[in-house]
């Protein structure tokens, strides 16, 4: 001990040096105190306070991870932790938007507004799990990514049960944190093989890329496969995908948007910040690409096929969802590194999509009580606004032009042509062919909401309840917003 | 004379959809009329477009050469390593897209007329119908692939619910059978976009670039790029150039539709109402044909002369098959359908023969069944709304019943089967001529095909006669008795003046076929030469 003590003060400096990068987690490390406090106090006299100090926080957590945009990019942050580079900043930003949509669609919930506890503590769970996800975008250090992911699952297991009244869901919430502990414990396994191959955490570091070249291959693919686990899980690709369609159908709607888009952007940012970390001719990076490319197509397949069988609204679209994790994938098998555009695109117009659709499905929900397709017959008419954006975002997911979703889907389709080109890997041409397949399926399913709600007549007259027009105006305003970034994506883009 | 004639033509049923959105839906007669005044405007300006076109301006490779052009950058991303992202709103006029703005125009308004007495719906019925309008105009005008897909792809959701909603009896399954069949086909489409994207640089700025004449000139290929045509890389074992003509070709065939790519057409035109079957047959499946025109033959011209003999016998096997389809049904929408498989089936054997005549005659063709199967189409509509039947048999002597009706159904069935005189003579007379000089001037077409297509003239006028024969001739006898007899009443004035112009134009056509030869001539003139080389 006492040897360290004339590197204290080195340090603490780079420690203080650090921690301006750090920011926008700083101000949600408040937020979540500030938060817990006004629920337990402030919310007796305005029962709004810790929804407003929540709102707060995120935009201000926000308006910080913009404000950082421009700054140059630290490396070994927090003595290689983390690298703050601009992709992660971006996927920082995404990620407190899709938050404080989460934020205001969960207050319009007429679940959670029922329910005994109130949403106070949603939120400071959900600020947790904000940090956690802005770290899993950030994270260079295996301990960092393991700690994020916790972070963020454990938080997300707590969201899942937290109205779990019927039996249903609580199962959910019971298999969620069942699967996720599973697949935790063999990625932190995973990790030691890592920490035990290299001598390094730091996964960009020299040491360990040494030291994985310096490895048996067959060593190196296991361990890589017992890591990509626990990154599946988050991201639920195939073979780790079980436990979506449930726990999505389970949850809460609002809380099943968040799942679905939310862990996917830092999700994928940690897999391509892995997948590029790594000289392109090592063994661990070509293990890495195929394991990537192999679970990409099979979840584009998988992911739309299964989706075809679907009646349940939210069961669709949590496979459809696992159809979208492929296309991601896809999208980071192109990506190289420094050239993140595409993806980040890609992410924020799926952000868009998905967290719209289900604002949507919630929305129907709670003004008619349908919850599978076939109860959606013939309300188009009663409800024309939510359901022709519905079919606006429907069309977007499809990758259908003029919206968003078709050209975030060529710009994909156009890196991996380039990166096939380039490297002459069948791999991508297969991707590509996948890629326009599983288009044409997944048109079957979505079509199958405009199909029921403007082509067949209702049975019987439905009786109408009233519900937060809020989430309906910000679905609205998502539609409209996926159109306009189809005719004019460069206002995303620049 | 104003610059952006053509943007305006096109984005002119878009503001009146948006007009539409504002009135709200209890006035519903409003929202027919404010349809039909955007139609006449748009015929009105197609017709002084036509007018003003001049006949030298071949178009198809060169962009001095085309007419009312709006070229203005749309979208610019820079892509880092893959280059600076180039896409161009970029439409003009040749004399390949001139006569069918034309055509859109007036099926459009023939449309808008069938669609009088559309009850259910009305305000979303017309939107949709605009905005398909405005689609249409598109796909014809575009000369940037971006937007000629975005265009393309645009008609497909409101056919969807057009037919959908508005539809028969099995809506549904036509609906999403239609929508899945040419998303198949326009999927991969868009893969060989994004090959020929990467293939060709603008050789003015040296960016990647969408803009389809700089696709049709190979020197603009890359040499190292996928469909170069020099280097000819190859992909599954043919030539990826081949691979990338026969992708776009099925995606457009689709569309036309050729044997055995045609069967969503049956299904779409019985369950559609009057007016979308109209549009489908008279301007939808031209789209098939100008595709093919357009993309596959000029930006592939080596693949589509290889391709020749395939090509050809793909056009007679659908006349044939059409054909004898055609001759068994009992439903008369579906034989009409089916007369459109045949019809369209010329179209591929006079293109296939890459002779100036073969070509004309194949975009004359094409003009003239966009205004005859209109009729055709409207024809039965008014059969249908009469008695809610269509079936042939059930029917018998109407000569006597509805004598204003049978002049027009017969003079149609007439023009349809090909009698000189009227324009779908001239079309199939020439692509007639077309494929049998094929064999002499470079031996692309057997002799047998011309003679393949004769036949199929013949089972044409079979089929049609036959069912004029069962329906109208002989003693009175309706399957419904009395009630049916009362319904049966002759056109009424509206009717009659949908029809009258109708014909008027196949007459005007037949008589002087040079109303549209002369203009479409130089175009044509430059595409066989490009794609077989040979100066004419």
């Amino acid at each position: 001990m006492t040897e360290l003590l004339p590197n204290i003060s080195n340090k603490l400096d780079h420690v203080l040096a650090g921690l301006p990068m750090l920011l926008p987690e700083l101000v949600l490390t408040a937020t979540f105190l500030t938060g817990i406090g006004a629920g337990l106090f402030a919310d007796r006299y305005w029962r709004h306070a810790s929804f407003a100090v929540t709102t707060v926080g995120i935009v201000l957590a926000g308006v910080c991870s913009a404000w950082q945009l421009a700054l140059p990019a630290v490396d070994n942050l927090l003595f290689g932790m983390a690298t703050m580079d601009a992709f992660g900043r971006y996927a920082r930003l995404l990620t407190a938007a899709v938050c404080l949509l989460f934020v205001l669609f969960a207050k319009a919930n007429p679940g959670f507004n029922a329910h005994r506890k109130k949403t106070s503590d949603l939120y400071s769970i959900l600020l947790a799990v904000h940090i956690g996800l802005n770290l899993m975008g950030v994270a260079t250090n295996w301990l960092m990514v393991f700690v994020a992911i916790e972070m963020a699952s454990i938080g997300s297991y707590l969201m899942v049960g937290y109205l779990a009244k019927e039996a249903r869901q609580t199962e959910a919430a019971m298999k969620y944190v069942l699967f996720g502990s599973v697949c935790s414990a063999v990625m932190l396994y995973g990790l030691s093989f890592m920490y035990g191959f290299t001598g390094d955490l730091n996964f960009t570091s020299a040491a360990h890329i040494q030291g994985l070249e310096g490895t048996a291959p067959l060593l190196v693919a296991t361990a890589l496969l017992f890591v990509f686990t626990g990154i599946g899980f988050k991201l639920s690709f195939v073979p780790f995908h079980f436990w979506t369609p449930d726990v999505y159908q389970g949850a809460s709607t609002p809380v099943t948007a968040f799942l679905s888009t939310a862990p996917k952007i830092a999700g994928i940012a940690l897999l391509a910040r892995i997948g590029y970390a790594w000289p392109a001719d090592s063994n661990a990076f070509q293990y890495l690409h195929t394991l990537i490319l192999v679970s990409a197509i099979v979840t584009m397949l998988l992911g739309n096929l299964a989706a075809l069988r679907q009646t349940n609204v939210k069961r669709m679209m949590a496979y459809s969802s696992i159809g979208h994790t492929g296309f991601l994938m896809m999208a980071v098998l192109a990506y190289s590194s420094g050239e993140f555009a595409i993806l980040l695109f890609y992410l924020a117009v799926y952000a868009l999509m998905n967290m719209g659709v289900f604002m949507l499905a919630d929305y129907i929900e709670a003004r008619t009580g349908a919850v599978d397709v076939d109860e959606y017959r013939g309300l188009g008419k009663v409800l024309p606004a939510a359901f022709v954006s519905f079919v606006i975002l429907l069309i977007s997911l499809t990758g259908l032009p003029p919206t968003a979703g078709f050209v975030a889907k060529l710009l994909v389709f156009s890196a991996v042509f380039n990166n096939w080109q380039l490297t002459g890997n069948a791999g991508m041409l297969l991707l590509l062919i996948v890629g326009a397949l599983t288009t044409v399926i997944s048109l079957f399913y979505y079509f199958k909401v405009p199909l029921h709600a403007f082509l067949r007549q209702p049975e019987q007259e439905r009786k109408t309840l009233p519900a937060h027009p809020i989430v309906v105006g910000l679905a609205l305003l998502m539609a409209a917003a996926v159109l306009l970034l189809g005719i004019f994506p460069s206002w995303l883009m620049a | 004379m104003n610059p952006h004639l053509l943007t305006i033509l096109i984005f002119l049923p878009l503001a009146a959809a948006m007009l539409m959105m504002l009135v709200p839906s209890t006035k519903k007669t409003v929202y027919k009329y404010i349809a039909l005044i955007t139609g006449l405007l748009q015929l009105l300006l197609s017709g002084a477009m036509y007018w003003l076109f001049h006949p030298k301006g071949s178009g198809i490779t060169e962009e001095r050469l085309y007419q009312f052009v709006d070229h203005v950058p749309w979208i610019r991303l820079d892509m880092g390593s893959l280059g600076l992202l180039e896409i161009d709103y970029y439409v003009g006029v040749d004399g390949l897209s001139m006569p069918f703005l034309f055509l859109t125009a007036f099926v459009m308004v023939i449309a808008i007329g069938a669609s009088w007495d559309i009850q259910k719906r009305v305000k979303g019925y017309f939107i949709l119908l605009m905005v398909l309008d405005m689609a249409v105009m598109g796909v014809f005008s575009a000369l940037d692939f971006f937007l000629f897909y975005v265009f393309y792809e645009l008609m497909l959701l409101p056919l969807y619910f057009l037919i959908g909603i508005w539809g028969g009896a099995r809506r549904e399954y036509a609906a999403i059978k239609f929508f899945l069949y040419t998303l198949f086909g326009s999927v991969f489409m868009l893969l060989v976009i994004v090959g020929l994207y990467f293939s060709v640089t603008n050789p003015d700025t040296g960016a990647h670039t969408f803009n389809m004449l700089y696709m049709m000139n190979p020197a603009n290929y890359a040499p190292d790029s996928i469909f170069s045509a020099f280097t000819q890389r190859e992909l599954f074992g043919i030539s990826a150039r081949l691979l990338g003509f026969i992708v776009l070709f099925v995606a457009f065939a689709i569309k036309v539709p050729v044997v055995p790519l045609h069967t969503w057409l049956p299904d779409a035109h019985v369950e559609a109402p009057t007016p979308i079957s109209i549009i489908l047959a008279g301007i939808l499946l031209k789209i098939g044909g100008y595709g093919i025109l357009r993309v596959c033959f000029s930006i592939f011209p080596d693949a589509a002369l290889q391709s020749a003999w395939w090509l050809g016998l793909i056009g007679v096997v659908s006349i044939i098959y059409g054909a004898l389809v055609a001759l068994g049904q009992r439903d008369l929408k579906r034989m009409i359908a089916y007369s459109s498989v045949s019809h369209m089936g010329f179209v591929m054997l006079g293109i296939a023969s890459f002779t100036v005549e073969g070509t004309a005659g194949a975009v004359f063709q094409l003009i003239s069944h966009g205004f005859l199967s209109a009729a055709l189409f409207f024809l039965v509509g008014m059969l249908y709304d009469r008695v809610h039947d269509r079936d042939i048999y059930h029917f018998r002597g109407l000569a006597s019943l509805m004598p204003r009706f049978t002049v027009f159904v017969a003079i149609t069935f007439f023009a349809s089967l090909g009698l000189p005189g009227f324009s779908a003579f001239i079309g199939e007379a020439f692509v007639i001529i077309g494929a049998f000089n094929a064999e002499g001037l470079h031996g692309l077409l057997p002799r047998w095909m011309a003679i393949g297509g004769s036949i199929g003239i013949l089972l044409s006028a079979v089929y049609f006669l036959w069912t004029l024969q069962r329906m109208f001739f002989g003693q009175l006898r309706v399957k419904g008795g009395n009630a049916w007899v009362a319904a049966l009443s002759d056109a009424s004035p509206r009717e009659t003046f949908v029809m009258v112009p109708m014909l008027a134009l196949t007459l005007a056509l037949g008589v002087c076929p040079a109303l549209a030869l002369d203009n479409i001539n130089a175009s044509v003139l430059a595409l066989v030469e490009l794609v077989t080389g040979v100066d004419h």
